[in-house]
């Protein structure tokens, strides 16, 4: 193995393991991060898809190796959502591919604007559609953890 | 409580990564962690860190792992430092009470 990635892994892995604060960790695109069991020690995955078909299998791809992992909660979440059609196609995908849908966010034009600012979105317009839906997310999240 | 985030580049995975951790941190009121694994890391933007501050960004360096001899003569690489060490060392305060810390020093420091 690739001793960075071991180095990463290690880190990643004991940082998660020794802290017992929450913990939110942003991963690498691409499946590399769960192939190599970067993130072994997480109790929860969530993967991001688009409502589009080759995001959705890629998503499927990586929660196949979250659970392969022993990840105790695998889940994805939909971005960009628009509307009805969208919602539906993330919907058949996800019960016929056996993926816990955890939640949608919708496409926001307000994101597109943060991030030609160059602001986070939470402080662009903490009242839009996505950054609702993303503080649902965590609402639940912490409900399913029993918090 | 640990999450990670995982998906496809271009998918919007950092945007909900870091809305989710100031979120998680408003919600409970708690300090919270947020790991940017990325090796080209831009979490910080989205966790409401000013631009004029990303230059001061430290990454961490190689040396928090460090690899050590077993007893039977094996190697294995364990944390050089306790987390809150590392933590208090090279997390950056970021708004609602979140720590980042950038992995992307210590992904790119072995690769040569």
């Amino acid at each position: 193995m690739c001793s960075a990635h071991a180095a990463v892994r290690t880190l990643v892995g004991e940082m998660v393991e020794q802290d017992d604060r929450p913990t939110v960790i942003d991963m690498e695109a691409g499946l590399e991060h769960l192939s190599r069991g970067t993130v072994r020690n997480v109790d929860y995955i969530l993967t991001v898809i688009e409502p589009y078909f080759k995001s959705m299998e890629t998503g499927a791809r990586m929660n196949k190796l979250a659970k392969e992992l022993g990840i105790a909660h695998v889940y994805c979440v939909a971005n960009k959502v628009r509307g009805v059609e969208d919602e539906k196609a993330i919907q058949d995908f996800c019960k016929n591919r056996d993926m816990d849908l955890f939640g949608m966010i919708p496409h926001d034009e307000s994101l597109w604007e943060a991030e030609r600012l160059g602001i986070a979105p939470l402080d662009h317009d903490k009242t839009s559609a996505a950054v609702t839906a993303i503080a649902k997310v965590s609402e639940n999240l912490l409900a399913a953890n029993g918090n | 409580m640990k999450i990670a985030i995982a998906g496809k580049g271009g998918s919007g995975k950092t945007t909900i990564a870091g809305t989710l951790a100031r979120m998680l941190a408003l919600q409970t009121a708690r300090q919270l962690v947020a790991i940017d694994g990325d090796s080209n890391p831009n979490l910080a933007l989205t966790l409401g860190l000013p631009r004029s501050k990303h230059k001061a960004l430290k990454p961490m360096p190689r040396s928090v792992v460090e690899r050590v001899t077993t007893e039977d003569g094996k190697t294995r690489l364990q944390l050089a430092k306790s987390p809150h060490e590392i933590i208090s060392q090279y997390g950056i305060d970021t708004p609602d009470g979140v720590n980042l810390l950038l992995m992307a020093a210590v992904d790119h420091a072995g690769a040569g």
